[in-house]
Parts: C-alpha cells; structure tokens; sequence
C-alpha cells in the first residue's frame, strides 16, 4: 500500500494543485514512478494506492496499472480514495487512519504480509530483500531504515538498532521526530507487517486521536511486538522541501551521477502529457548543452546547463538556462536568463526576462505562469500558479517576495 | 468516415535500401530517431478518423508485427477499430505469395466484403508525409467517381520512379504514363487510392491483373472514372539511400516542413519491449551538441552536429558524427569520426575509427545502383574495429566484425560482407 496521498507545504506552489506523489522528477518521471517501479522489479504487483489531496493527475498517471505491467488476473494497481461508510468514514485522518479505512481492502486478498510505503522518495530498493529479512527473523514488523542525515534529523522518526548483522536487527528504541539527532537511524517509512499484527494494531489507534504510523503505531508495537529494522545503504533522495528537492535533482547530473536512472529500471506512463506522441529534441544550430538531461518534444535554441528539461520543454535563441528545473511544456524566451529556478508545467518566461540567480536562494514559478518580458526575478521569489504576465506590477521583484 | 476501409500495402522490399532491408521490410526501416517509416502512414489512418485498416505484410514481416502490436499506439485498438495484419496464406502450392499489390488484395478480398464499405483507401507504407484522408475521399464522393489517386508534382528528373497523369480541367485523368523518364506530365502517384468498393471487388474478380500502378489503374482509366486528388504538403518516396537521408535530414530544418510532432505522427515505444522506459537524453559537459535530433537514453560526450540520433545512442569523448544517421543503441568509441553515414542498429564503432571521409564520385563498386552519392551504410550489429579506416559510398553487411575480429578497411566505394 502506497501512501500517496500529502501535500507538502515546504513545497509550496509545487503541491498546489498536485500531491507530492506526482511531482515531475528528473526530467520525465513522477515521484511516484520510483516505488512503483521498485515494485514491479521486486515482484509484488497488487498494489493499492492511498490518495485523498487533489487526485486527478494520481488517477490519470496510474492508469490502470498498466505502465508497470500490474495488470492481469492477479495483478493490479488501484487507487484508493476517501469514502463515505454507514458510520464516520471520511476524509483520512493521518497515515495510519488511510489503511485503516481500508482494512477490507486488504482482508479482501488475505496476503501473507502487507509492505506499506510513502510515495514520495527517490530510490532503488529490492523490497524482496527487506521481506527476506523480516521472515527469517521471524519479525512482526520490518521498517527500513537509512543513516540520518547530517541535517535536518528533526524531521524524521529516528530508530536504535540492535547489531545483529550487516542487514539491522532488533529495534531497541524508536522516538517519532525528537528535535536533535538521537539515534543513527533515520525511518524510511517502509514497512513490512504481518497482517494480523497491523489490523489489530490499526483498530486499537482508530479509538484515539492521534492516526499516524510514525507517531502512533511504531511506538506502540516497540518492547510489545518483534519489531526489527532493515539497513538500507543505498542511494536514498529525500525531496521533502524544495532546496532538498532541487539537489536530489542534481544528484542526476555529473559524469558519475549518483542517481543511476538506467540501472533502476524505472518506468513511468508515458500515455501521461502524451509525452510518447512527441518527437525527438531538436537542437538548434546556435544550442549548447553541457551537463543536462532532456526528453523528447524539447527544442534548445539557447544555452543549457546544469539543468533538468521535461519534455515539450523550449529554450529559444540567446536564452541561458543554468542550474534550473523545467517543468513539461516549459517555454524560456529569446535571450532570457534562468538561473536556480524550478519551473512548473507550462510556465512562460518573457524574452529577457531574468529569473533567479547564482548563489542565492531557489526561485520557483508556479504552473501555467507567465513571466513577463524584460522582468527581472531576484533569488527566492515565489510566483502562484497562473499568475497571468498583466499581473506583474513592476519590473523588479525581490528576495522573499510572493507574487499571487 | 467509418464507410471507408483502409488496406496499407506493406509488403515492400525497398531494395533500394539495400542493408537496411536485410532484415526488416522498408516500411518497417526506422526514421527520424524515433520512428519507423510506416508510422506516417498508419497515424494518417488514426488521424483522418479512420477505424478498420488492414496491413497486408509480406517481405520479412516480423518487426512490423512486433512494431503495429494491437495498434493501441494508434489508438487502433478497440471493439470497433482495429489493425489487421494479413500475410500471406500459404494454400496447396507455395506459390500462393502475393505476386503484387492487386494480387495481394485479391487473396484478402474477404476482409473488404462486408456492404458496411462503400470506398476502400489503398495506401502503402513507403512514404513520410502527414496527410489527412478525409477530403481526398469527400473530393472521390463528390466527383462519384470509381477511382481517385492522390498526386504530387516532382522535379521532371524523377518522373520515371512514378506514375504520372495529366488532369482535365475537373481532374478526371485524361493521360497515364507508368514510369517513364520525361513524363508528359510531373503530377506523379503517390500510391494512394481511393476505389469504389464494388469496382474495385469487380475489378479483382474478373482480371488477373497482379499490380496497381501497372495493371489496375491504367485500365481504370481507360474503362473508368478515375480523378486525380493534387495534395499540397510535405511528402517523400525515401526509397534511396540518398532520399532517405535528405528525409532524415528534413526533421532538422524548421522551414522543411516535415515536423512529425507537430502533425500527429505517432509510434509504439513498446515494440521495443525494454524492460524499463528509455531514460531522458544526457548530454555531458564535454559535448557539443547542435543542429541535430537526439533521442532518450543518448548519451552525448563528443561532438554532434547535423544528424539524428535514435535511442540509446552513445558518442563518447572525443568522437564526433556529423551529418549522419545513428540508430538505437549503436555506440561511437572515443576518438571516432563518423561523417554521411547511415549507421544501423547496434552497431560498434572501435576507438578512432574513420568513416565516411573520401572520394563521393566513386560509387560502390557492387551496388553502384544504390551507393553513388557519397554517404556510407554500416549494418545492424556490425563491429567496426578500432583505428578502421572506411570511405565513402561504402557498404558494411550486418554482423561483420562482431565475432572477428581482425582490423579491416574500406577504399571508397568499397563493401565489407560477413
């Protein structure tokens, strides 16, 4: 079961109108591609997937499973929205509360074990390894875990593993976001159950207030359950705030790229924006590229580096795009300056505009906007969704500024 | 237009091609990066609205099939619309193959029985162009007439690779001439027409005529009311080398008018059943990438610059290509140079290999038919030894090179057979 259902406010006008699951990522996928393809090369094809914020684009990228071959007589991936029940079903109350709710689903198929994951990670995991592990430790509950990071260790549940082997073993304490690092392990929020040990431990959380897996029902399985923790030490891109989001965009480029796209076997839909009926990029006779990924529909008549270009993206004749991330459909006007910027889907930036900058803070612009001709955009500003270019006042915005 | 049934005449040798037909049928010969020839053809029938197609497949049928699939790509696929493919049946005697494009259409005449048609569109998978069918049918119904060909006028040097008519004031055809140098007329065939389904089954069924352009339509036009459609637009018969590079190279020129994107051109990315979808192109900070098409999974190192790029392709540091055709998954090794070439799938070139540099004027000495203008075909697979040296106007036969690997070169004009 995939949690795929958040939107995440340090994200900002990315997850306006989308939950964080379908954020474009390294200049085709969706965040989302990432588990459903470790998935599909895990093995495990019935897959339902948890969604409640602003769903279209989930339902319309999931599709009916097929991109991942999960469809068949025992294969599938369906979505699984909010319902109304005879009692107080409604809108999911937190992570714990969403499986709850569809406690049936899952009764429905009877499955030796349930793996629940968040769809919102950047990774490659061999779930089979992880399900290895929780069997023959004879474990009630697997979670994996990844090395805390040296920033941010307030964000994540943090876990002390016993040394039992290289792979993890007992977890021995287990605190939900303490305010500094305790602990050497970071939660993953993966997490392998036995299926009776988590219906009994989601009805016993569905009489108290608080519905989150982390939160809740980690710490009340610890010392009552056999609780183990698996090591993940591969690659693991976190993408939960926007500075975050742009390195692990980064950690596509370089001649050693840490984010080895064609080793994961990802796949994505590419019926999705129609990507699959474009042509291939066009560069022009005065582009240059250096270090950057683009895909089909792109055309560069301008410079290009250090950037991520979705496809149908455009970059006309004198433009610079540098250490940007350009959203789907894209287009960068003659001679305009783009620089540490995400853009969203079918942004427009005016002949000579200037976005962004070197060193400072990331700009982002949000889907469907326009910037307008000759407008300067300092480092940090943050443009709303289809914001039209008459509603740019001035010719000069700001570090720090909002632009609605 | 659910009245008209569609048959794409696929069975094309495209000998023309020479190599790049060793293994697969010419409609079926990739282009444009991301394309296979036939792609125009079969989006034009999706796009113009129509629902029932039959492909008549012959000559080295299996990359076709595995390309159309259930022709979902095209939106084909469904409970009513649908891709056929018809290949030949093989009856008491082995000689039952198709003897040509009518012969081809007679032993499916079935699949055009049904009194749900009143006009069969014959089409062939040969050409690039983007064509939408619907007025040149709506132009047929008008006119009622029992056959209408679509035309395009060509340069008077290449009348004699088509049909070519003279049209009456209401474009009836007044005057036929089947491929001849010096035409009376420059409004060639494009190989597409529309018959009156009842003429066309009578047709068939009373003569033992085997071909269209030969048999079929010249007697129409003595016996019938046959018009001639004029289309206006971007439309290329790539059935020589030198034709299918200048197509290729259209795809570069904004002007040219071919932009298969932009016109709805459409192809099965699954028909290469990878396991995992092509990644998005690199081009790494060493390269040099310009006035060029690449395609997912390149990877872009060296120097490219005029020429179309299909998946997968890789130019390491210090390679270079220009000019030139490079499809799926072929890899440049460093320090090669590759100038008007054509290079096949998968195909290997070693460390500073040469190719394509040298005298354009000597023709291949073997096929000087097919290699006379100073471009160079290397074969699917084919390894290209490190420091080779291969002219211009050259031939490399698929495979050669992969399991030897002793250094050969080519003089211009030269082939290089497994």
């Amino acid at each position: 079961m995939i949690l795929a259902g958040g939107r995440v406010d340090e994200l900002d006008v990315l997850t306006f109108l989308r939950p964080k699951s379908v954020l474009p990522f390294g200049a085709l996928y969706r965040i989302i591609d990432f588990p459903m393809s470790n998935l599909m090369n895990s093995g495990i094809e019935r897959v339902g997937i948890l969604s409640q914020y602003r769903p279209f684009h989930l339902i319309n990228h999931i599709a009916n499973g097929q991109p991942w071959d999960m469809v068949g007589r025992n294969r599938f991936a369906v979505i699984l929205p909010p319902f109304k029940g005879r009692g107080a079903s409604d809108w999911y109350k937190g992570t714990a509360d969403a499986v709850y709710q569809n406690r049936d689903f899952i009764r429905m198929y009877n499955p030796d074990l349930v793996l629940i994951l968040s769809g919102d990670h950047i990774y490659r995991m061999d779930y089979q390894a992880v399900i290895d592990f929780h069997i023959e430790k004879k474990a009630d509950l697997t979670i994996a875990f990844t090395a805390v990071p040296s920033e941010g260790a307030d964000r994540f549940g943090q876990g002390l593993i016993d040394d039992e082997e290289p792979r993890g073993g007992k977890v021995v304490r287990y605190v939900e976001k303490p305010r500094k690092a305790l602990y050497d392990w970071a939660s993953l929020t993966i997490y392998v159950f036995n299926p009776g040990i988590l219906l009994e431990a989601l009805e016993e959380n569905a009489r108290k207030e608080s519905h989150e897996f982390g939160r809740d029902i980690i710490p009340s399985l610890i010392g009552n359950a056999r609780v183990y923790g698996y090591r993940h030490t591969g690659y693991w891109g976190y993408t939960r705030t926007l500075e975050e989001y742009w390195r692990t965009s980064m950690d596509l480029l370089g001649d050693r790229p840490r984010i080895d796209l064609g080793a994961w076997q990802i796949r994505t839909n590419l019926a999705h924006g129609e990507i699959r009926d474009m042509q291939p990029a066009i560069l022009g006779p005065s582009a240059a590229i250096e270090d950057s990924l683009l895909y089909l529909g792109c055309e560069v008549r301008g410079k290009v580096f250090r950037s991520l270009l979705f496809p149908g993206v455009r970059v006309e004749e004198g433009a610079v795009v540098e250490d940007s991330i350009l959203f789907f459909d894209t287009v960068v006007g003659r001679e305009a300056h783009v620089a540490r910027t995400i853009a969203d889907i079918g942004v427009r930036i005016g002949p000579r505009a200037r976005i962004g900058g070197k060193g400072g803070e990331l700009s982002v612009i949000g889907t469907e906007s326009e910037a307008p001709e000759g407008v300067t955009i300092q480092p940090g500003v943050t443009v709303y969704p289809r914001v039209e270019a008459g509603r740019f006042a001035r010719d000069e915005y700001r570090s720090g500024e909002i632009i609605k | 237009m659910r009245n008209v049934v569609a048959l794409l005449l696929a069975g094309g040798v495209g000998s023309r091609l020479n190599v790049l037909v060793q293994y697969r049928a010419k409609p079926a010969v990739p282009f444009g990066g991301i394309y296979r020839i036939i792609d125009f053809t079969l989006s034009n029938i999706a796009n113009s609205g129509l629902t029932r197609v039959a492909v008549l497949t012959q000559y080295k049928p299996l990359s076709l099939m595995d390309h159309i699939g259930d022709g979902s790509a095209w939106d084909m696929a469904g409970r009513t619309r649908g891709i056929s493919i018809l290949p030949p049946k093989t009856g008491e005697q082995d000689w039952d193959w198709y003897k040509g494009t009518a012969d081809a259409v007679r032993q499916n005449l079935r699949f055009i029985s049904s009194d749900r048609y009143t006009e069969v569109l014959v089409l062939s998978g040969d050409h690039v162009y983007c064509m939408d069918y619907g007025p040149l049918v709506a132009f047929h119904k008008e006119r009622r007439a029992q056959v209408t060909i679509g035309m395009i006028p060509v340069a008077p040097e290449e009348t004699r690779h088509f049909g070519t008519a003279t049209l009456d004031g209401d474009r009836k055809i007044v005057d036929w001439q089947e491929k001849v140098a010096k035409a009376r007329s420059d409004l060639a065939s494009m190989g597409i027409y529309v018959f009156d389904r009842a003429y066309l089954t009578a047709a068939l069924e009373k003569t033992k005529d085997e071909d269209f352009g030969k048999q079929i339509i010249p007697r129409a036009i003595k016996e019938a009311l046959v018009y001639g459609y004029p289309f206006e637009g971007y439309w290329r018969d790539v059935g020589t080398v030198q034709a299918y590079w200048d197509a290729n190279m259209d795809l570069l020129k904004a002007a040219s008018g071919l932009a298969p994107g932009a016109c709805g051109i459409r192809t099965n990315h699954a028909g290469e059943a990878l396991p995992q979808d092509r990644v998005p192109a690199k081009i790494s900070a060493s390269a040099r990438a310009v006035n060029s098409a690449v395609s997912p999974g390149c990877v872009v190192s060296g120097t490219v610059e005029g020429s179309v790029l299909s998946p997968g392709v890789i130019i390491e540091k210090g390679a270079s290509v220009r000019d030139s055709i490079i499809m799926h998954d072929t890899v440049i090794r460093e320090g090669a140079r590759i100038e008007r070439s054509i290079l096949d799938k998968e195909v290997v070139v070693g460390e500073n290999a040469l190719i394509g540099r040298g005298n354009a004027k000597k023709a291949n000495a073997r096929f000087p038919d097919h290699l006379h203008s100073g471009l160079t075909l290397i074969g699917k697979k084919a390894s290209i030894p490190p420091n080779a040296r291969i002219g211009t106007n050259c031939v490399v036969f698929p495979m050669v090179g992969r399991k030897d690997s002793r250094s050969f070169s080519l003089a211009d004009g030269g082939t290089a057979e497994k």
